[in-house]
């Protein structure tokens, strides 16, 4: 045997010794760092310290939106078969309705494996007993607890505080939105929505260390979560929640503002919905139904939807008017009951007051509403001046109140016009015609509820301009107040005597005007004007047709405050297909100052 | 007078202990085997009890052998190897079976057969080739090959695939030794390469998985694939120093399958990092080296081919188990020499160590320096 196989072995062990050194070397020098951080993620574990949600009040601290304890029974997807008919074991001791197993079935097509899909929530002490006293023998069932917003007056505030909604996925992968989890409740409309991040607080995390199983073998570090804030609103709740039996089986809006502070005393669009049923995501039929709704319960009447304002757009006319010295209180012209362009033949009619009021100057013109004076005054006037005018009563701008989706409304104008009609048939010229219309209050213009009420606080405050608004106060988790809301208010540079004029005139629509019998037995002062506006307009038919049907039927509009001399509440009313302003509006606001300010229900 | 007595003691205790320089990687790493396997079972005190009583065993095993005359060893040969085979008969038949595996004797206590054959068939093949004192021929080769394929067939039919290795590399480095052709090895590794679909094909389908999670661990991270994905997380987690003592976490929080045997080098990864590491490799090269040295300064064929065989197979171990543990070799099952828990293999390592220092102390052995190499 010769020696040379020993040296072949020596050159076999280092070489073999060194692949085997190399390997280590590569794992523990040069992958430490990721090694170190996968042994990391293997021990420790992170845990969600959730944060409970911020309630929101009333003025008075009636709950509007808290959270509840809810107890629900559900199942793991991976664990239901359809070969266990586990809706009629569980039907013995819970009440499970057909939308429950819509909801049931639909969610187990759509949720990942590891989420529990409920089956029925919101279970009674009995089900409960019932339930977990035989849970043994409907395998794979559970039932838990749970923490779940809630909507104590559900359909009443459906569009004021809006409702929280599962997070989409697109919410989470977006920048701006940090600290939510798969599965986490985020506001998806009104209040819920716009004060999101005061009511959400801070998400905590628990990392604690497990062992291979995943059993807890020691608490690493321990954030705890910041419960959301409280926000309190300067809405009053019994004024809802009558404005909202008021509109009951009609559409319509309904916003109350107090003009002092701009607070948001009433804010009503019907028919609502029930926003509970958002929040763990609403079934298709449920949606469907809704969206496809002639009603359109998803609408917030009050800030999303614009009507053309009819005569209610009069006072802020007349005071532009004044303002801009096209008219004097005193100045009269003779009223035949229609208007005519000079030059040409087309009659303008006032079609309430065919034959006229004679010899007519504002204060009348408001009071009875006459047609043929604003007629005129918006020809004497043009477009740029009535604009001029009456965009300082906020008109065609969002108010900036604290919702989200504000509309803005339309004041028309001769490059908007253009703009408009650029493409198509219409003739795109401003039109003396045009102001015309725009003058009482139909053709272009169209503004929200809000913009009304708003416009309305102006002339109440005599041309204070308060922003409307519905936060009071938001208090933190420890009870302090952390944030009042401060007004930012000017004055517009309007002559006291001509707000003076138009409330004094706008107080005798409701004594001896069309808003007149309202005014029986009033205890208090109060001014206001009526409104009708339009539903097929001249401008959609070539020509005005009379339509049957309550389809057609005008929308009829009230604008009012009380008292006339400081002023503690302005509203606007929208009542959709409602008539005459007097028929249906009016009614309304009468009720709803008798409740406010006299306590009389 | 003093000095007199203090030089006899010392020549005494170096018989006694055959104070040769391999004596020291070995009390090393049994201070190691020590220090991780308190680790490794959790500080669990009775098994390291147990750990220590093996280790203590062993060490008297090999002082034993070590004193025996190498060719009364050799003369055992044949005996043993009849021995051992019987053993593998009987496992197959009365063999305690665990996981679908028959490997275990109980004979008051659970003994491995196939451990035995890693020492018996070695043996008997070094003594066949010493018995020619021409260059073996071919026919002896294949004489050489059966009764080392007989013992390898019946460990695979256990079956015990890390084993049958083992003990086929054995008595392939004594045949390597003895001089077998380098022409004949290259076309018997062509010729297993390309006879590997066919092989495959007799695999147990749990061996193919171990292959296939091999190639890609994460093809099965809770599978097959998650021993060799911890095992690389808690090597490289351990870093250039390691976590600390009883500090690991891999190791303590269970993610490490069979921590206190074949995977013990992770733990020792782990916890003392790359220095741990390199330090077992550096005692392991020493005892290889000085196997190797003892081959090559022996002067007869029986010795000369045994040394080799023995250095080489704890090679083999060394390699195969840090080699499958860090993922570049498959998980076969082959425990750490000297540092995995297990009274049987170490048993056998220190007995093979023995038969190592015998050959250092027979009367052709041509150095009998302290220096070894």
């Amino acid at each position: 045997m010769n020696s040379s196989r020993i040296t072949v072995s020596y050159v076999t062990v280092v070489t073999l010794l060194l692949i085997i050194l190399a390997r280590y070397t590569y794992l523990q020098l040069f992958s430490y760092n990721e090694l170190s951080q996968k042994s990391i993620s293997n021990y420790s574990s992170t845990v969600a310290n959730l944060p409970v949600r911020g309630t929101i009040l009333d003025r008075n601290n009636v709950v509007l939106a808290n959270n509840v304890v809810s107890y629900a029974v559900g199942i793991l997807p991976k664990d239901y078969s359809k070969s266990v008919d586990l809706i009629s074991q569980l039907g013995k001791y819970v009440n499970i309705t057909k939308l429950d197993i819509k909801k049931f079935k639909h969610q187990l097509k759509n949720v990942k494996n590891y989420n529990i899909v409920i089956i029925k929530d919101d279970l009674t002490n009995v089900e409960i007993a019932n339930l977990t006293s035989h849970i043994y023998s409907i395998p794979k069932v559970m039932v838990f607890a749970r923490i779940k917003r809630n909507y104590p007056f559900a359909n009443i505030y459906s569009h004021a505080v809006g409702y929280v909604g599962k997070i989409s996925t697109n919410d989470l992968s977006s920048h701006n939105i940090q600290g939510y989890l798969v599965n986490d409740y985020i506001g998806k409309s009104g209040l819920e929505k716009f004060y999101e991040s005061s009511l959400r607080g801070v998400m905590g995390e628990k990392i604690i260390q497990t062992d291979a199983k995943g059993n807890e073998i020691s608490l690493i570090k321990n954030t705890p979560g910041i419960d959301g804030n409280t926000i309190k609103l300067t809405i009053d709740n019994k004024l809802q929640n009558l404005a909202s039996s008021l509109l009951q089986g009609k559409n319509g809006a309904i916003v109350a503002i107090n003009p002092q502070t701009g607070g948001i005393l009433a804010f009503v669009s019907q028919p609502g919905y029930n926003p509970n049923w958002f929040i763990d995501g609403i079934n298709y039929e449920g949606w469907d139904e809704l969206r496809g709704n002639p009603d359109k319960p998803l609408l917030d009447r009050v800030l999303q939807s614009s009507y053309p304002p009819g005569s209610t757009f009069k006072p802020f006319l007349g005071i532009a008017a004044l303002y801009l010295g096209f008219r004097t209180p005193t100045y009269s012209m003779f009223d035949p009951g229609y208007f005519v362009i000079p030059g040409s033949t087309h009659k303008f009619r006032d079609n309430p007051i065919p034959y006229g009021l004679g010899t007519v100057a504002m204060e009348k013109a408001i009071v009875l509403s006459s047609d043929t004076y604003f007629y005129k005054l918006a020809y004497d006037m043009g477009i740029d001046n009535i604009d001029k005018g009456v965009s300082l009563f906020g008109l065609g701008r969002k108010t900036g109140i604290d919702l989200p989706d504000e509309e803005s409304g339309l004041l028309p104008s001769k490059r908007w016009k253009e703009r408009k009609f650029k493409n198509s048939l219409y003739q795109h010229n401003w039109l003396p015609a045009d102001s015309i219309t725009v003058g009482i209050g139909q053709g272009f213009n169209h503004y929200t509820p809000l913009q009304m009420a708003y416009a309305t606080t102006i002339i109440a405050n005599e041309g204070t301009v308060i922003k409307p608004h519905f936060l009071d106060t938001i208090i933190n988790h420890k009870g302090e107040v952390i944030y009042s809301w401060k007004n930012e208010s000017y004055t517009l540079p309007i002559k006291k005597a001509n707000f003076d004029f138009m409330k004094k005139a706008m107080q005798m629509v409701v004594t001896n005007g069309t808003a007149r019998q309202i005014g029986y037995g009033l205890e208090y002062t109060m001014a206001g004007k009526t409104g009708t506006a339009q539903v097929v307009s001249t401008i959609k038919n070539g020509r005005q047709q009379k339509f049957a049907g309550k389809k057609y039927k005008d929308h009829s509009w009230f604008i009012a405050f009380a008292p006339t001399k400081d002023p503690k509440i302005a509203i606007s009313i929208l009542v959709e297909n409602g008539g005459f302003g007097t028929q249906s509006a009016a009614p309304i606001a009468r009720k709803l100052f008798d409740f406010y300010l006299l306590g009389k229900s | 007078m003093r000095k007199q007595r203090i030089k006899l003691l010392l020549k005494k205790l170096v018989y006694l202990f055959k104070l040769d320089v391999l004596i020291i990687p070995i009390l090393l790493l049994y201070l190691v085997n020590i220090i991780v396997q308190y680790s490794a079972t959790d500080k669990n005190i009775s098994r390291l009890i147990s750990d220590i009583f093996y280790l203590g065993i062993s060490f008297v095993v090999m002082l034993i052998i070590a004193h025996l005359n190498i060719n009364h060893i050799k003369i055992l040969s044949k005996p043993l190897y009849i021995f051992s085979i019987i053993l593998l008969i009987l496992v197959l038949t009365f063999g305690i079976q665990v996981n679908g595996a028959r490997r275990w004797l109980n004979v008051g206590v659970h003994i491995q057969p196939s451990e035995i054959s890693k020492l018996a068939v070695p043996l008997l093949l070094s003594y066949y080739f010493s018995l020619r004192e021409s260059v073996p021929s071919g026919m002896n080769f294949l004489k050489a090959f059966i009764i080392l394929v007989i013992p390898c067939l019946l460990i695979l039919k256990q079956p015990d695939l890390g084993t049958a290795i083992l003990v086929f590399a054995s008595g392939f480095y004594v045949m390597f030794f003895a001089g077998l052709s380098l022409r004949v090895i290259i076309v018997s590794i062509t010729l297993l390469i390309l006879s590997s679909p066919i092989v495959w094909h007799f695999l147990q389908s749990y061996q193919k998985y171990r292959i296939l999670t091999l190639l890609n661990p994460q093809s099965d991270p809770l599978g097959k694939g998650y021993h060799i994905i911890q095992g690389i997380i808690a090597i490289g987690s351990g870093g250039f120093l390691g976590k600390g003592y009883l500090q690991g976490t891999q190791t303590h929080l269970s993610f490490i399958p069979e921590k206190s045997t074949d995977f013990v080098i992770t733990v020792m990864a782990e916890e003392f990092g790359y220095l741990g590491v390199f330090i077992v490799l550096l005692l392991y090269f020493f005892i290889i080296l000085r196997g190797l040295s003892i081959a090559r300064n022996s002067d007869n064929i029986f010795s000369k081919t045994m040394a080799g065989s023995i250095a080489m197979s704890f090679f083999t171990y060394v390699v195969i188990n840090m080699g499958m543990v860090s993922g570049v070799l498959p998980v076969v099952g082959i425990p750490l020499p000297l540092i995995s828990y297990g009274g049987t293999a170490t048993m056998v390592i220190m007995a093979e160590i023995g038969i190592l220092l015998s050959i250092a102390q027979s009367e052709g052995y041509r150095k009998k320096s302290l220096l070894p190499y």
